[in-house]
């Protein structure tokens, strides 16, 4: 059955155009400026790490269960946030020198080293291109949200609106 | 020979133990200190564990924590022994359970016999009792000693004795292990039962991160959160932890809680307060052939791969979008599993959160929703399923079934509160949908009874963070009403309170929150006369 009838919640991702309509992409300049996390968290849910962790106040969280407000000026692009959300929803994402970045979380084998080429999922988990890691940090304050967070370098910048999560190719 | 087990995880690290053997119908095995018998039969690739008394179908690895007896087989000369609860010894000897009923069923099956009828067969006159029981059960497979029992001391057979203590936890979850952290804190004698091999509820196979205020449980790791629940309740010496003993009765006029212990063994504890935090079991779907091997529950699978690192199958599909069933694509693909899909009825969206449906979604894993299982295939073992698209109305699609190759079905799709522990207190019962189904009505500090309070799962299915709660809460009641602890509790009570208030904010939460303000009352001890 295609799933082109269903609506986000029913299908379970958004599609690029869906994320824009709830303004969860910052202008496009600001993106060829800095690397800046978008929140892809669309529900109110009981969860407030990301608003608790941000040492420079950028994100916006009332209280427990309201979505999470980010201010793109504020934002340094310092990837606590992307370790520390509990539902993996939250991404980095920059265009620089005609490439595209995205900073994500991940919880799979084999473990990230730099320049491992990867295959690019988008959010509906097709392949949608090859990449390589650039950036792999393993984040962990106790045994408070141990994870890695790896930034992956693709040649079309457009791709960096679509790709979601990585498979590493075998070396 | 094949070997299930799981060597690279990318968050656990499996400590097994030292390597032994043991003997399948004399086959050598490999096996591991750590593991139960059925996770190391499993491992080593046997489905059938046991065939079912009636019409001989096989049956295998179910629940994997003693609930069912899919798994019994004959350990060490001793028939009927439930293997999923049941330790690895280097050199035991495991049989299979065989039976001449294996070939006489056929036949037995055609006489289509009422199990009524089977009951009655041969029990009257009464002098032919004893002699035909003999045959009935050879026929039956419920088991002969055909060898010379293992010797048992008789301390292990007996009654252990009474126990005094001013507050007795049934359950050592998340709400169980809160509560008696707070009321310990406190210096209340706590003794807290658990029928496991050890204290953590589920929390030992949540390998994600949870949920919720940064406080109490966000960004932790369920089974992080349960080591430190452990961890602080090892330090206060006034809570005694009572491991792989199961509570099994309560009689209200003598104010006694009974326990069975290993070796079957009872115990009797008298406590001044009680909680039963019992959480909660698993429902299951109907369809042919849901008895399978290969059919599981999510909670059977989280355990082969989460505690034991065992892998449930190659490529399998998950039944079910609530969180849980949401949660358990995720640890498999973890663990390198391949999900051929996600199938659920629903038509008004993913019942789980949106960013768990997202997470799985994004590494390959579809959602299928408005479809349902029609059958698993397969004699011995599954070996695929066959799946339908669902009308508006729930009825079948006509001409859309199809078939999904996978070697194991897992089943997600929700809870139920246990509640017969709970039934024991005499309390008054409701069933209430929104809280996952039979609940007791309880006051504002937690009581169900003058003396019992109910936390977790099994006084409404929610999830750890607000059993958590739930459990500090009912603690800090019990303690308050035992005359202990200062005036910290009151702050600590409104802290919960106003902690729980905001968990339970999300719309998610609108339905649970209208149903649990339906079932409090003011004063418990009204409702009870």
């Amino acid at each position: 059955m295609s799933n082109e009838e269903l609506n986000a919640m029913q299908r379970g991702f958004h599609r690029k155009d869906e994320l824009e309509d709830l303004n969860v992409f910052p202008s496009r300049d600001k993106l060829m400026e800095k690397r800046v996390a978008l929140i892809e968290c669309v529900e109110e849910i009981p969860c407030n790490p990301c608003g608790v962790v941000c040492r420079v106040n950028a994100i916006d969280k009332e209280n427990l269960c309201t979505l999470g407000k980010i201010d793109w000026d504020k934002c340094t692009g310092c990837t606590m946030c992307v370790a520390v959300c509990p539902g993996l929803s939250i991404f980095l994402q920059s265009m620089k020198n005609g490439k595209g970045y995205v900073t994500m979380p991940y919880e799979l084998l084999p473990a990230p080293k730099v320049g491992m080429r990867v295959r690019l999922r988008d959010r509906s988990g097709k392949f949608v291109g090859e990449g390589r890691i650039v950036n792999p940090t393993y984040q962990a304050r106790g045994d408070a949200y141990p994870r890695w967070v790896v930034t992956v370098e693709m040649d079309d910048p457009e791709l960096s609106y679509e790709v979601r999560a990585i498979q590493v190719l075998e070396e | 020979m094949t070997d299930l087990r799981i060597y690279e995880h990318p968050i656990l690290e499996f400590n097994r133990g030292k390597e032994i053997t043991i003997f399948l119908d004399d086959k050598p095995m490999k096996a591991f200190k750590s593991e139960t018998v059925a996770a190391a039969l499993y491992a080593n690739g046997l489905k059938e564990f046991s065939r079912s008394i009636k019409y001989r179908r096989p049956r295998g690895f179910f629940c994997a924590i003693g609930r069912c007896s899919a798994c019994m087989m004959e350990v060490d000369g001793v028939p009927n022994v439930r293997t999923c609860v049941t330790m690895c010894k280097d050199g035991m000897r495991i049989k299979k359970q065989k039976y001449p009923a294996d070939y006489l069923s056929p036949f037995l099956n055609l006489m289509k016999l009422p199990p009524a009828r089977y009951m009655r067969l041969m029990t009257r006159p009464g002098f032919i009792y004893n002699p035909a029981m003999k045959v009935m059960r050879e026929l039956t497979g419920l088991g002969t000693f055909k060898k010379e029992l293992p010797e048992y001391k008789s301390s292990n057979m007996g009654c252990e004795g009474t126990l005094e203590t001013e507050f007795l936890i049934i359950g050592g979850g998340p709400a169980g292990m809160q509560a008696a952290i707070e009321a310990g804190k406190r210096g209340v004698e706590i003794i807290i039962v658990d029928d496991k091999d050890r204290l953590g509820g589920q929390l030992v196979k949540q390998t994600h991160t949870f949920f919720s205020d940064v406080k109490y449980a966000a960004g932790k790791r369920g089974f992080k959160l349960g080591e430190q629940m452990i961890a602080q309740l090892s330090q206060l010496p006034n809570v005694k932890v009572l491991t792989e003993t199961s509570a099994v009765g309560y009689y209200p006029n003598e104010n006694i809680m009974l326990m069975k212990r290993p070796g079957n063994a009872t115990l009797k504890v008298r406590a001044h307060k009680y909680l039963v935090s019992t959480g909660a079991y698993e429902k299951t779907l109907v369809f042919e052939n849901n008895d399978l091997p290969g059919v599981y529950g999510a909670g059977g699978v989280q355990t082969l791969l989460n505690v034991f690192g065992i892998k449930p199958g190659n490529r399998g599909i998950l039944l079910g979008t609530g969180n849980v069933a949401l949660m358990v694509a995720y640890h498999l693909i973890q663990a390198g599993i391949e999900v051929a899909g996600v199938y659920a009825p629903s038509f008004r969206r993913v019942r789980g959160y949106f960013v768990h449906a997202a997470k799985i979604q994004r590494h390959g894993v579809p959602i299928i929703t408005r479809h349902t299982i029609v059958k698993a295939l397969g004699r011995k073992e599954v070996t695929g399923a066959i799946m339908t698209k669902l009308n508006p109305d729930y009825t079948h699609v006509k001409g859309s079934e199809f078939r999904v190759d996978c070697d194991f079905i897992c089943i997600g799709v929700g809870l139920n509160p246990a509640y017969d522990l709970v039934q024991l207190f005499n309390p008054k019962m409701v069933n209430v949908s929104a809280l996952g189904g039979m609940v007791p009505i309880r006051d504002k500090t937690f009581r169900f009874t003058k003396n019992a309070y109910i936390a977790g799962d099994c006084g409404s299915i929610e999830e750890a963070t607000t059993a958590m709660l739930e459990g500090g809460l009912a603690g800090l009641y019990a303690t308050a009403t035992l005359n202990k602890g200062d005036e910290s509790v009151e702050a600590k009570i409104d802290e919960y309170t106003h902690a729980l208030e905001e968990d339970r904010g999300s719309p998610f939460s609108t339905r649970l929150k209208a149903a649990i303000k339906e079932i409090t009352v003011e004063n418990i001890e009204e409702v009870l006369d």
